[in-house]
């Protein structure tokens, strides 16, 4: 008689399942890495043995683990383990004394790598005199330092000679090179594409090398694990990046489900093969936990740099004009082209569309798309849905299409206050309405967009979407769009099982129930009694993935 | 349309046809007629191994001027360069008058990316006129190869004119099956005969001005779509088949053995809005270009409904609309041909209506006129 006895017995706990059938017990069995049983005492005492591990929770909250619909794990490890960090709200002042602080210790020649500035203080820095102050910080080292958003640097001089920019460079498709306005000298701030030159400059430098990729990829996850991360989707794999998921899956070491999604073109913040090309390699790189199942993208850029895509023009600006809406990289046949092919290859489509102009676009190509080949069951993904004109709302659900809400932006921020320097306050304001989206039925599906945030901490956008108010009590006193609050239990929702549904994993993860992947955090509280305003202080003190223990919190 | 004047451009004709239909035969005959003088034959083999191009007089990879005033060459690579040099070398004086162009296909070929580079290729525009696909089918074994390849089948849905070759060695009753099938999968070609290889249409004459905005050429394409026909037609379309004891609807006929080529037309009543049209081209065109194999219509629009536009599409290549002078004939409504491969009609009329708000009246798309429009 085969033995039934569990691997571990998780007892005596709080267990929220998010399973609405079944939301809470008190014990779980596990074997084998999946659930084999779920409920009080009685339901696991049979399938305790002499060699089950059993685990009094002493009544803490347990829940499944955390599921995260958009981070950058390869970036974020980087910038965790190689990169200068400073918060968004840094002033000039404060980015020159940690350039200066970190060009003291590092060699002659080495790169100085470092984010992320607020995109508010881009004005500031796009200037001959802030770049003068770059490079004596730097002490003739090469300096590129990321803003919030991911898509702009500003780099120094040495940076800018060794990317063989000049006055006499153009600027590049889709992006441009900052220059001061009397003379035309650069100003070191490389805006959306223009990134890419500089990024690619460090690429092939040998900056970061595979040992680097690896401990950085390494390093991302177990920092996921950390914050009770069991399953996310990377939203821009490049080959190295599945090649490091994958390498780790068959290592056994990948502590994470890990969905990737293949940028349709090069991205500007990364160089590399991309769309048919990498989309082609996908089966190399699949593992047991490694699903190479998406394609990514970019439709548009970001509303503080006016490169999103809106309905409605940005406030007149000295260069661009008045009447400016931005406009999308891809065409919409382009798109409805990507997307059919990407249902007829049975791959998920995450399309960036930060304007509502971009929702739009991304909207209509797969409602073409369903309308010519039918439905299929395939959830593409509206990153980030966050500005939507009010008649789009109600076409997520219409069309099966997830709601990616990542970054946590939904409380003020440097990003909001970026906004309404480019769109006028009344517009930047109405960002994120989730409760509408909800009201409407669509999925939403929540993640971080780490290292965009600077943590994939889910718990900060988890408090966020129930306050609308920035949890680190920076912009004090004031809510963003406060109509547009959810509750703690669909916000739990939109982290677990709602963004398992989304990436393609609700067999697997998002919740406890048997046959499911035995992914549990247990937490320092019941996040469902504590008071709203303190749901971000929550910590996560054990995660297990398949049934062992990732992370134990000292 | 003369190859005389410098500025006009010169009509091109692509043949093709499967692999021992007759075409070669058929256009060494066609050459040795006057009306070729000043006609260049290019025969074109990317992609496939050629072995036609043995039967014709004629060296590698140079141009060739044949007994006729003809000129000849071998492709093997870039046909838009072969195009460009001709016309270079014939402006430069280098060659006669050259008047028209023929394109021979291999058996193999899906001629349909020539007609996209002809339509496409910003080099080759205004120099060049796709002046009609002629593709040939073999009387004998014609059906067993629409049967078995479905490079065959496309060939013949591609087809402005149809030439049935052998028609010598088959019975009438064959000849006339035959015939029907191939107006099943391309309703609006013209149907010609040829025996002994001798075709009964001068290579001239196939014009096939969709793109030049030929009212005339244009409704005969169209004409399907005035036969009034809806998908619950009453009457019997075998009763146009001679020989054919059981009686079998006109649905029996779309996706037989047709390798998913289908045809039908569609008429639309009201003027059409062309930006909203025009947008729903965008959408087939990026999302079902590959299937559609050819789409052509007179559009009612309603910023100049004296006028109709003229649409010609392979692919998800689309010329730019002709507006013609005046409608050819009274009917005066929108009228739609295509010829698809996997694409319900069912989809374009769900499509149409969705996002160009146009309600469009399916006709099955029977050849039944054929035989006299052949003789036309």
């Amino acid at each position: 008689m085969p033995d039934r006895s569990a691997d571990l017995v998780l007892t005596n706990g709080l267990i929220y399942t998010v399973d609405r059938k079944r939301p809470w017990a008190s014990s779980v069995a596990v074997k084998g890495g999946r659930i084999v049983a779920v409920g009080e005492a009685d339901a696991v005492s049979s399938l305790t043995g002499s060699a089950t591990k059993t685990v009094d929770l002493g009544g803490a909250m347990l829940m499944p683990g955390i599921v995260d619909v958009h981070a950058h794990l390869m970036m974020g490890g980087q910038a965790e383990l190689f990169e200068l960090r400073f918060s968004p709200t840094s002033s000039l002042e404060t980015l020159i004394a940690r350039v200066a602080e970190a060009a003291a210790g590092a060699p002659q020649g080495a790169w100085i790598i470092g984010g992320q500035w607020g995109s508010d203080l881009l004005p500031r820095l796009n200037k001959l005199d802030a770049l003068a102050a770059l490079d004596k910080a730097s002490q003739g080292r090469p300096v590129m330092l990321r803003d919030d958003t991911y898509h702009n640097r500003w780099i120094n001089s040495e940076a800018l000679r060794l990317a063989g920019v000049s006055a006499a460079t153009p600027d590049p498709q889709k992006g441009s090179i900052g220059r001061d306005p009397t003379t035309g000298a650069p100003t070191g701030m490389m805006i959306e594409s223009a990134a890419g030159i500089v990024e690619s400059t460090i690429a092939r430098s040998g900056h970061y090398t595979e040992e680097m990729d690896r401990a950085a990829m390494a390093r991302s996850i177990a920092t996921l694990n950390s914050y009770g991360v069991t399953a996310f989707l990377d939203a821009a794999a490049m080959q190295p990046i599945l090649a490091a998921l994958k390498g780790l899956d068959d290592r056994g070491e990948l502590t994470a489900w890990s969905v990737s999604a293949m940028p349709a073109v090069e991205p500007s913040f990364m160089s590399g093969i991309a769309g048919d090309e990498l989309i082609a390699l996908r089966e190399n790189y699949r593992g047991a936990h490694a699903r190479p199942d998406f394609v990514k993208i970019f439709l548009d850029g970001v509303p503080g740099a006016r490169t999103a895509a809106f309905h409605e023009p940005y406030v007149d600006d000295a260069i661009l004009g008045c009447c400016f809406r931005g406009s999308t990289i891809v065409t919409v046949p382009e798109l409805i082209r990507w997307v059919g092919k990407c249902e007829k290859l049975g791959l998920g489509v995450k399309i960036h569309c930060a304007g509502d102009a971009a929702v739009s676009q991304a909207l209509d190509a797969i409602d073409v798309v369903r309308s010519f080949n039918g439905p299929t069951k395939l959830i593409h993904h509206i990153a980030h849905a966050s500005y939507i004109a009010p008649d789009d709302v109600a076409r997520f659900a219409e069309l099966g299409v997830a709601a990616d809400l990542s970054p946590f932006l939904w409380y003020p921020t440097s990003f909001l206050e970026g906004h309404k320097q480019t769109m006028g306050e009344a517009r930047a304001l109405r960002f994120w309405p989730n409760k509408d989206l909800l009201a409407a039925g669509a999925l939403l599906a929540g993640g971080s967009d780490w290292p965009v945030m600077p943590n994939p901490d889910p718990w900060n956008g988890i408090e966020g979407l129930v306050t609308r108010r920035n949890p680190s009590g920076e912009f004090a006193g004031v809510a963003l769009w406060p109509e547009q609050a959810i509750d703690v239990a669909t916000a739990l929702e939109i982290f677990t099982i709602n963004s398992a549904r989304a990436i393609g994993l609700a067999d697997t993860v998002g919740s406890i129930e048997i046959g499911k992947s035995a992914d549990f955090i247990k937490l320092d509280r019941n996040v469902l009694e504590t008071p709203a305003d303190e749901i971000a202080d929550t910590k996560v003190l054990t995660t297990w993935f398949e049934g062992r223990v990732v992370y134990e919190r000292s | 349309m003369s190859g005389a004047d410098p500025l006009s451009p010169i009509p091109v004709t692509i043949l093709t046809g499967f692999l021992g239909s007759g075409k070669t035969t058929v256009l060494n005959r066609l050459l040795k007629r006057p009306s070729l003088a000043g006609a260049a034959v290019i025969i074109n083999e990317f992609g496939a191994i050629g072995l036609d191009h043995l039967l014709i007089e004629a060296s590698e990879e140079q141009f060739t001027l044949l007994d006729n005033g003809c000129v000849c060459c071998t492709v093997r690579g870039d046909l838009v360069a072969t195009l460009k040099a001709l016309d270079l070398r014939s402006r430069a004086g280098e060659l006669p008058g050259l008047t028209h162009v023929v394109i021979e296909t291999t058996g193999l070929a899906d001629p349909a990316p020539i007609l996209h580079t002809l339509m496409a290729e910003p080099d080759l525009a205004g120099r060049y006129l796709v002046a009609g696909v002629v593709t040939t089918v073999d009387a004998v074994n014609g059906p067993a190869t629409l049967d078995r390849h479905a490079e065959a089948a496309k060939q013949v849905a591609v087809a402005d004119r149809l030439l049935v070759t052998k028609t010598d060695l088959v019975s009438d009753e064959a000849l006339s099956e035959l015939r029907h099938r191939l107006a099943t999968l391309a309703p609006a070609a013209r149907q010609s005969l040829a025996r002994n290889g001798e075709a009964d249409f001068d290579i001239m004459d196939v014009t096939h001005s969709a793109m030049a905005g030929d009212a005339r050429e244009m409704a005969a394409w169209l004409d399907i779509s005035a036969h009034e026909c809806g998908p619950d037609c009453a009457h019997d379309h075998s009763d146009h088949h001679p020989g054919a004891g059981h009686h079998h609807g006109p649905r029996e006929h779309h996706g037989q053995h047709h390798h998913g080529i289908q045809s039908y037309s569609f008429v639309i009543d009201k003027p059409v809005e062309w930006s909203a049209f025009a947008r729903w081209l965008d959408y087939v065109a990026a999302l079902k270009g590959e299937d559609l194999l050819r789409l052509k219509g007179l559009v009612h629009v309603t910023d100049e409904p004296e006028r109709p536009l003229v649409l010609h599409g392979v692919q998800h290549v689309f010329h730019p609309p002709v507006r013609l002078d005046a409608w050819p004939s009274a009917d005066r409504r929108t009228r739609l041909v295509f010829i698809v491969r996997d694409i319900d009609r069912e989809t374009i009329a769900r499509t149409l209506k969705k996002f160009a708000a146009i309600d469009a009246t399916s006709t099955v798309a029977v050849g039944t006129g054929t035989p006299s429009r052949a003789a036309a």
